[in-house]
């Protein structure tokens, strides 16, 4: 099939205005990078934001654990708590690049594996504010601590595209397995994540002390 | 589902970016086209295109508010040619796009503060895309493109956010938003903590 063939039969299949816009995807994809204001060699690209808070475990567990609690919930915690943790992770981690100092982070790393994990394990259902609260409150540990070693000199805006982005898929890929307590054995098999991920929180926290 | 899907592709198009040079998108592409792709492709400005068009979607805030980008942005391009380019436009546009983001995420775009932060974003788009050429017709030229260039994305990602109708499309408007703020913050965070270890 030409491409051109393949093109139109595409735009049988699927949604025109989608396939409209795949060449547009396809120039993206196909452009290569460049390092716009990389200072003194140090560039960190989109790859070094996005695998940044992927090769974080006690990142990685709570981000995950706030998709999972969101799910729990229903609406409109879903979206509202992946909204609430970027957005407060994001202002934390500004005032830790620029070297704000703030006690105790590591400790409120592994208490918010805890308390989230605890909260999906024990299927807790505070009111939403309680809930948003909780969740931006421990984000600014997370936040703060990705901003202290986010390297200066890096490739910013790339650099956190890709950290953002990640922390999103996070949330998304909590969600995802949080939608399966729907069903009563999906639903178990959410609260026993909880209960691992709080279990791990608790290991993160004998470390630390 | 379709709703679905071309909200989605925000994000998709935002993962598949890729860093681009600051001020000379494709080597021996100049004029009008090189400033066309000057304004396309500078990361910094694609995410503020997005913020402002995403954040006068609603009604009340949609069409005087593209107007008023746009007369700021062609006001702000004017002055660029004939000054250097500020040091500070970049910071400025980034504020500007991450109140943006947080209004959107709020789901609360008042007029009264979209109008300004509109105007605010125009001109520091325009005075952030002062192109690195010495000759004043070239300049010229790109910042024609770069006009032309930034008018064609906002208006085809504002005609894009009119298919985001319905709760689910709601959802992902206020999730895009959160995204581009957090990107905006931390964006600046670095470029000031990276000015300050410099000393520049």
């Amino acid at each position: 099939m030409t491409s051109g063939a393949a093109f139109f039969d595409c735009r049988r299949t699927i949604s025109r205005s989608l396939c409209s816009l795949l060449p547009v995807a396809a120039a993206l994809i196909t452009s290569s990078p460049a390092f716009a204001h990389s200072e003194n060699g140090a560039a960190i690209d989109f790859a070094g934001g996005f695998t940044h808070p992927i090769f974080g475990p006690d990142h990685v567990i709570a981000m995950v654990a706030v998709g999972l609690w969101g799910a729990f919930l229903g609406m409109p915690a879903i979206w509202l708590l992946p909204v609430v943790f970027p957005l407060v992770m994001a202002i934390a981690g500004a005032l830790g690049v620029l070297g704000v100092p703030l006690p105790g982070v590591e400790f409120g790393i592994a208490l918010s594996a805890i308390a989230l994990g605890g909260m999906v394990a024990f299927a807790a259902r505070p009111p939403l504010w309680i809930a948003a609260v909780l969740v931006g409150a421990f984000a600014i540990f997370h936040g703060h601590a990705h901003g202290t070693e986010l390297p200066v000199g890096a490739d910013a805006i790339a650099y956190s595209m890709g950290f953002v982005i990640a922390t999103g898929m996070l949330h998304v890929s909590g969600i995802a397995f949080g939608a399966l307590s729907r069903w009563p054995a999906g639903r178990v098999a959410v609260r026993t994540a909880g209960a691992v991920i709080a279990i791990i929180g608790f290991a993160y926290l004998v470390r630390v002390i | 589902m379709n709703t679905l899907l071309r909200a989605l592709l925000p994000i998709g198009l935002l993962a598949l970016t890729t860093l681009a040079w600051a001020h000379s998108p494709i080597m021996g592409i100049g004029g009008v086209f090189g400033g066309m792709l000057h304004a396309l492709l500078i990361p910094e400005h694609g995410l503020s295109l997005l913020g402002i068009a995403l954040g006068l979607e609603r009604p009340a805030a949609s069409r005087s508010g593209m107007l008023i980008f746009v007369a700021a942005l062609v006001a702000g391009l004017a002055v660029t040619a004939f000054i250097a380019e500020p040091a500070l436009a970049a910071d400025i546009l980034l504020a500007a796009t991450g109140i943006l983001g947080l209004l959107i995420a709020a789901a609360w775009v008042p007029p009264v503060v979209a109008w300004p932060l509109a105007a605010i974003a125009g001109v520091a788009f325009a005075l952030d895309s002062r192109p690195e050429v010495t000759a004043t017709d070239e300049i010229i030229r790109m910042l024609i493109g770069t006009g032309i260039g930034a008018a064609i994305a906002l208006a085809i990602v504002a005609v894009g956010s009119t298919f985001l109708r319905g709760n689910a499309a709601r959802i992902v408007l206020r999730v895009l938003g959160s995204w581009v703020a957090a990107i905006a913050i931390l964006d600046l965070s670095l470029r000031i903590a990276t000015r300050l270890a410099t000393g520049s």
